[in-house]
This record gives C-alpha cells, sequence and structure tokens, in this order.
C-alpha cells in the first residue's frame, strides 16, 4: 500500500566500526511518509547506531543520508532537526528539575524579545501533551513523575517539534499497559497524518500489531526488508537470532517448596501498605501490575533499603525485617535493580571492579585483598555467565545484556539465598533473556528464592508459580500457577474482575 | 605515538616525570638546588603536604573534600604544647592524646555529613570557621612554643641522614597505598565515589564509611600538624591554613578525579613534590610569589587537560 511513495529519509548502505570493529555493514533502510517501520534486532545487532546515524549523531564510515531522495552533505543534529526528524530515545534525556512544560520545550523556546515566552510554551506543550495522554499540570516538575509518565513526556517533547519522521527507541519499555495503549493509538494516527515511523521494540506482538513494515537486523546486516502482514513471530525471532529460536521460555518446572525464607504480614513500606507475604526456598515468586503501583518499593522495603515496618515479619528464620543493606545481605537477601546504570553498577569501574565490589573482603591473605583469588573468582564468574572479553574493561562498554549479567553475577559469590530481582530483562536482547530465564530457573533448582519484579507480563506467566499483582500499594490479587494467565495479570492490575475469587 | 598515548593516560606517572624534569633542570641551572641539603629540605616541607594529601586524597576518593584539614593542623599545632604533659619526657602522650582530638574532630565532620546529610564541602567549612574562632579564644593571638621531644625529633631529627618527617612520609604513603589498593575498604571508597546509590545497593554503607573516612582525614592532618609544630618550633593560629588548597592541589595533581571513584595516593606523592618544587624554584629565582600561585593554576589546568580524562569518562 506504500509502495508509490518516495521516502522521507532514505539511508543507503551505511557502514560504521567502532575502534576497528564494524557495528553495521552496509545497512540500507527507507522510511516512507505515513508508514509504521519497525526496526528489529538483538542487543549488539546495531539498531542504536543507526538510530544515531539517522539522527546525525554519528557520522557513517561509509554510506549517506538522504532527505526527501537530496544528498545531505554534511548531516548533523542540527541538520536532522531541520528536516524534521526527532528521537525518543531509550535513555531518557529529560531534566529533573525543570517542568513538563519546560522540557517539552527545550532547545526550542518560543521567543518573544529574546525572552521565553512562557504563555506560548505552555499552549504548544499542552497540545503535545494532549496527544500523549499527558494530564499532568504542565508546572510540575518532570523529577515528581513516575518513570513511565517521564517516558511519555518524553515523547511529547518529540511531537512538540511536530516531525515528519519520529524515531521511537522502545518507547513501551517502561510504560503501563495503559499507557502503551495510548502510545498505540498515537503511533496510528500520526502515521494517518502522513508521519514517518520507525519503531524499535523488543516486543513482538507491540510489533506486529502495529507496524506495516520491518527491517531486521542482525550482526550489522539486514537480514529481512519486508511488509509485516502474514508474518508470524516465530519467524520473526528466526530472522533476528540466525536460528529456530524454539520457545522463548524454557518449559515451567516446579520445584518441591523447602524451608520458609520469608513471611510478612502488615508489610508496609514507601507506598506499599498491609501486605501478607510468605515464600519457600525453590520458589519463583512473581510480582507484576501497572508501572509504579509500590512493586520496586516492596522490594526495596525488603531488602532494607527504605524504611520498612511489619506486623509480624521472619527472614530466612530470624524474627524481623532487615534495616540495612548491610543486614539483609547477611540475612542471605541480594538484590538486583532495574536501572542497572545508575543503581545496579558503578559503570566508570572494571567488570572486575563491579563484580568483587559485594564480595570484598571475602578474599583474604594476611589481612589483604588476595588478588590471586580475587582474579580466579572473577574469571569464574565471568566464565558462567558468559561474559566475554578482558574483565579489565570498563562496564560502560558492554552492552545492556551483558551488563545485567555483571550486575546478577556479583551476588553468586555471596551464595544468596533470597533474590530480588527488579525487572532484570528490561531493555534486553532475546539471547540474553533466555539465558537469564534458565538462570533463574537454576536458582530455584538449588534451593533459592527467587523473587521476580517484571514489567513483561509474558515473562511472569512463563517463570513463576505465583504471582502478586500489585495496584496502588496493595495486593490486589495472588494467581496460583496454572491461573497465571497474561489475561489475570493484566485484567487484575486494571482493576477488572474483583469479585472473582483468586 | 602509542607510548606517549599510555602516559597521556597515566596521570601518576606524567606527574612524576613533570617532577623529576623540573628538578633536574632546576639543579643543571641554578647553583645549589640540586644539593643533598636542599632537596631534603624540598621533601621535608613535601612530607607536610604529602601527609595532609594522604587523607584528603581518600576524601576526594570517595567523592567528598575536607576543607578542615588546615584548622585540624592549626589545632593540633596549638594545642599539643598544651596537652603534652611535664611528666612525660619522651612526648609520645601528648602525640596519641592530639591525634585522637583530630580523629574525634574528622568524625565530627563524617557524622555531620552522615547522618545530617550535609554536603562534605559545607560540613568541613563549617567545622573550619568553627575551630579557627576557638582557637582565637584559647590561644589568643600569641604563638605557642614546643618543648615535646618527640614532635621536635619528628621536625628535624634524622636517621642515617634521612629526616625523620620523609621516613614518617614513606610509611604513610606505603600504609595508604595498601588502604586504598589492597584493602576491602579501599574497594568501597573508590565504589562510593563513583556511584554512591549502586555501592549501598551493594551493601557497602554509606554512613560507616563516610564516618571512617573523615576520621582518617582528621587523623593525617593531625600528624601533618605535628610535622609542622616540630619543624617551626611554635604554633600560630593560621600555622596549616596554607595546606587546605595545597593538599587539595596535590590530589588534583596526582591526577584523582575530584569527582571521586578514579585515583592513586601513588600519584599524590609526585603532586605534593611538584608543588614544593616549583615554590622553591620561584623562591631561589626572586620572583614574585604572585608567580608561585599563577602556576599552580596553570599546572592544574595543564596537566587535567593534557590526560582529558574528566572529559573522557563523564
Amino acid at each position: 500500500m506504500t509502495s508509490d511513495r518516495s521516502p522521507v529519509v532514505e539511508a543507503r548502505v551505511l557502514s560504521k566500526g567502532f575502534f576497528g570493529n564494524p557495528v553495521l555493514k552496509g545497512v540500507s533502510i527507507s522510511l516512507l511518509a505515513g508508514r509504521v517501520h519497525a526496526l528489529l534486532g538483538e542487543n549488539g545487532a546495531g539498531k542504536s547506531t543507526l538510530i544515531n546515524l539517522l539522527s546525525g549523531a554519528l557520522v557513517p564510515d561509509a554510506g549517506e543520508v538522504l532527505i526527501d531522495g537530496k544528498s545531505t552533505g554534511r548531516y548533523d543534529p542540527k541538520a536532522a532537526r531541520a528536516a524534521g526528524i526527532a528521537v525518543v530515545q531509550q535513555e531518557l534525556s529529560l531534566t529533573a528539575e525543570l517542568s513538563i512544560a519546560e522540557n517539552i520545550g527545550l532547545g526550542a523556546y518560543p521567543l518573544r524579545l529574546g525572552l521565553i515566552d512562557y504563555k506560548a510554551l505552555r499552549e504548544r506543550a499542552a497540545e503535545a501533551c494532549a496527544l500523549v495522554g499527558l494530564t499532568e499540570p504542565l508546572d510540575m516538575p518532570v523529577g515528581d513523575l513516575a518513570l513511565g509518565r517521564r517516558q511519555m513526556v518524553e515523547i511529547a517533547k518529540a511531537l512538540y517539534r511536530k516531525p515528519r519522521v519520529l524515531i521511537l527507541d522502545e518507547p513501551t519499555s517502561s510504560l503501563s499497559a495503559h499507557e502503551a495503549g495510548v502510545l498505540s493509538g498515537l503511533v496510528r494516527r500520526l502515521a494517518s497524518e502522513r508521519v514517518a515511523i520507525l519503531y524499535i521494540s523488543h516486543r513482538l506482538d507491540e510489533v506486529r500489531s502495529l507496524c506495516d513494515h520491518v527491517t531486521i537486523l542482525k550482526d550489522g546486516i539486514v537480514t529481512a526488508d519486508q511488509s509485516l502482514s502474514g508474518v508470524d513471530g516465530q519467524s520473526l525471532v528466526r530472522l533476528m537470532v540466525g536460528r529456530d529460536p524454539g520457545d522463548l521460555f524454557p518449559p515451567h518446572q516446579t520445584n518441591k517448596a523447602g524451608a520458609r525464607r520469608i513471611a510478612v504480614e502488615g508489610f508496609a513500606a514507601g507506598m506499599v501498605r498491609d501486605v501478607n507475604f510468605s515464600a519457600n526456598a525453590g520458589e519463583i515468586v512473581g510480582i507484576g501490575g501497572l508501572v509504579g503501583q509500590g512493586q520496586e518499593d516492596f522490594l526495596l522495603g525488603l531488602y532494607g533499603a527504605i524504611p520498612a515496618s511489619a506486623g509480624e515479619a521472619e527472614i530466612s528464620g530470624r524474627p524481623g525485617l532487615a534495616t540495612s543493606v548491610g543486614a539483609a545481605n547477611a540475612l542471605g537477601l541480594a538484590y538486583v535493580p532495574a536501572d542497572r546504570k545508575k543503581e545496579g553498577l558503578v559503570l566508570t569501574h572494571s567488570i572486575a571492579a563491579n563484580l568483587i565490589l559485594p564480595s570484598l573482603g571475602q578474599k583474604m591473605k594476611n589481612g589483604m585483598r588476595d588478588r590471586g583469588a580475587e582474579r580466579n573468582l572473577i574469571a569464574s564468574l565471568a566464565k558462567r555467565l558468559d561474559i566475554k572479553g578482558d574483565t579489565g574493561r570498563a562496564v560502560q562498554a558492554l552492552s545492556g545484556g551483558n551488563q545485567q549479567k555483571v550486575a546478577l553475577a556479583k551476588w553468586l559469590p555471596k551464595t544468596p539465598s533470597i533474590l530480588l530481582l527488579n525487572d532484570p530483562t528490561r531493555g534486553v536482547d532475546i539471547e540474553t533473556k533466555r539465558e537469564i530465564y534458565l538462570m533463574l530457573q537454576g536458582f530455584a533448582a538449588e534451593g533459592k528464592l527467587v523473587i521476580l519484579l517484571s514489567s513483561d507480563t509474558p515473562e511472569l506467566v512463563h517463570l513463576c508459580d505465583r504471582v502478586l499483582v500489585f495496584s496502588e500499594g496493595r495486593v490486589v490479587r495472588s494467581l496460583e500457577r496454572g491461573a497465571i494467565t497474561e489475561e489475570a495479570i493484566v485484567g487484575a492490575a486494571m482493576g477488572l474482575e474483583r469479585s472473582e475469587v483468586a | 605515538m602509542n607510548v606517549l598515548g599510555k602516559l597521556m593516560r597515566n596521570p601518576p606517572l606524567l606527574t612524576l616525570i613533570l617532577v623529576v624534569a623540573v628538578l633536574v633542570i632546576a639543579s643543571l641551572t641554578l647553583r645549589g638546588f640540586g644539593s643533598y641539603g636542599h632537596l631534603r629540605y624540598i621533601m621535608e616541607l613535601a612530607a607536610v603536604i604529602g601527609i595532609v594529601a594522604a587523607g584528603q586524597t581518600l576524601v576526594i576518593l570517595m567523592g567528598g573534600i575536607d576543607l578542615s584539614a588546615g584548622a585540624i593542623m592549626t589545632v593540633t599545632a596549638i594545642m599539643l604544647p598544651l596537652l603534652s604533659p611535664a611528666f612525660d619526657p619522651t612526648g609520645l602522650i601528648g602525640i596519641v592524646v592530639i591525634l585522637a582530638i583530630a580523629t574525634l574532630i574528622g568524625f565530627l565532620n563524617g557524622a555531620g555529613a552522615a547522618w545530617l546529610g550535609v554536603p562534605p564541602i559545607i560540613m568541613t567549612l563549617a567545622m573550619a570557621t568553627f575551630l579557627q574562632g576557638l582557637l582565637v579564644i584559647v590561644a589568643g593571638g600569641s604563638a605557642v612554643s614546643v618543648t615535646n621531644a618527640a614532635v621536635i625529633w619528628l621536625g628535624q631529627g634524622r636517621l642515617f641522614g634521612i629526616s625523620a618527617s620523609v621516613i614518617l612520609w614513606a610509611v604513610v604513603s606505603v600504609a595508604v597505598i595498601v588502604l586504598i589498593h589492597r584493602m576491602p575498604i579501599g574497594g568501597r571508597f573508590l565504589a562510593l565515589g563513583a556511584n554512591p546509590v549502586a555501592a549501598q545497593l551493594s551493601g557497602v554503607s554509606v554512613t560507616r564509611h563516610t564516618l571512617i573516612v573523615f576520621a582518617l582525614s582528621g587523623f593525617f592532618a593531625g600528624v601533618a600538624g605535628i610535622l609542622i609544630l616540630g619543624m617551626n618550633r611554635q604554633g600560630y593560629v593560621g600555622i596549616g591554613e596554607p595546606y587546605v588548597l595545597t593538599s587539595i592541589a596535590a590530589v588534583v595533581l596526582g591526577g584523582t578525579s575530584i569527582l571521586g571513584g578514579r585515583g592513586t595516593y601513588a600519584g599524590t606523592i609526585p603532586g605534593a613534590i611538584l608543588l614544593v618544587t616549583t615554590t622553591a624554584l620561584i623562591t631561589v629565582v626572586n620572583a614574585s610569589a604572585g608567580w608561585r600561585s599563577i602556576m599552580f593554576g596553570t599546572l592544574i589546568l595543564g596537566l587535567l587537560l593534557i590526560s582529558g580524562r574528566e572529559a573522557r569518562s563523564r
């Protein structure tokens, strides 16, 4: 249906390498007005690099970017903006202290007599907000918004510039189901207004329902550039990973229930209220619900990282809650944060330094760190988790998936008995997801208790023995294996079927 | 090219080479500059800076700063004579007592930063101001002379022709380098300096390490205060003041990131020597003291730009 139109943006045989490693090898892509174009590929396949080339943030080693069929000459971010290209980055680029309106207009404030025209700014920002369904007051600081809402501000910021080409890099990874729905509607509407859209996502269902056309990258090469109609998820995955994926999720295993690890009654922390919860060794317990309903506070409260209280509490056989992270670690708890760049890892330090951090002081000789033993430990961790290359490199040089593996692996030397995982597969490529799923099952089989908070509902369905659904800080439903379906989780999260006894 | 590139990315070595170059050139061109006596004198002065900067290095590695180090030196230098009992001919009791006080002051800095949440730059500035006021009241305007035998030996004694202060500095250097690179606590300081949230979630206690690092900084400022008192034989209000900025300069010259999380005391050592050497150079050629400050500023900025490390990593 789009064959006769000429592309708004066209990349011709782009190549780009970093430090001698080719990342893109002769990639071509055409974005057409009114078409929703999906870009798929595992992490490290070259998606981010391609986006950066299209937005002028990087200069290609070979090939060129054409706008409206014309050669661009010197193509930089300014030229890209002038051509009407707007990018919604996966990493949010908002300023927490500025208001919603100020963030949306940043860099393109309407001026009057050389000063910011706040009235015009408000009007135009309000328009953009209405498009994405943001109802928060425009003068509210962005720092006060939940992650999902910030993502919507980011999208509004792109729309504010009235783009002709909108590039969305994993826009739904932090959105609730409702917000994702609003976004889908918006994308369809923009497409009908003849905006060209490039949509990057790890969620295949979303891509298949929303996009018309797909380009798949694998190791820097285009493996598919075709219409999406009539293509099923299996074959898309096959084109990304280059082999038959089987099932993304390993078959579910039920372990024999072990000793009780956690039992809390009347638990409260942050926005969490009145939670009664108990779990045993060998279980994988899922935590679901819309984004920002207190799930994270629940984990942080158990971990002693934020103040928490409970009527009755017992952790690892000891009465009472952990009052500090150190105490939690001593009770066998380990926590892997969702935001691995800010909370999970010391990005500027080496892979080795990150892997050894929680267990510093475990390997000692004559009162000093035993460097030899530490090196062996690090090497064995890297091997066990298949983290390739020199562990002396800064951890920020790794891809998202490998960073996540480091954030998980660093706890293994402490042999934790309770793992609190906060969205461990967010922004992680399929291959690494599978590895992580298998690891989680392995942990449970070893007799660890795994508490898995996830914004990816299928993950909860396939991996968990039990799922708690949170809403407004309370557990609104507890689903047992067999009753765990995507519909049940999403329904409970959105307040449906309250009459039904779970 | 490759060697040069590597050198540029190794600030401690860069600073060391600069120090050696300055010393060699000055010794060859200026008569007496390279004599053993003069070099020993330079090292004695560098020892004082180096020891205050030991605490400063630790604090800065953890992402803080200690503006009270100079005031703690002054407190030590003025109060030590008052606290050395006459019945103790060695003077060791006085030293132990005053070091405990210096450590306690540092601990209070840490308490303000950790428990009250006051940013270290404000906490230590307030502490410095407070201590200066206290000293004016206690000591008035007069200088205090020292008779403590141990202090005088540390300031002026020698062992096999090497100054006691330099030997003390060597001991401090080994201890601090081991602490940073071979003890768990050093790894934790660095992690806290680079990303306090991630470090805390990895089980590193921010409170505990803030208390420890400021107490250590107080302790080292106390040691430096004892040295300067021993060298001068007199303590007076303001004696430690110049050492606040000098110690920070030595740390930064040594390639430690002022933002925390990266660096080593092995860089601070040549940093301290470089500061003293350039001062001596300016004095010997009889230039205005203004040139000294101009040169320090240029050096700090220049070394930062050459290695370009701040820009690369943030």
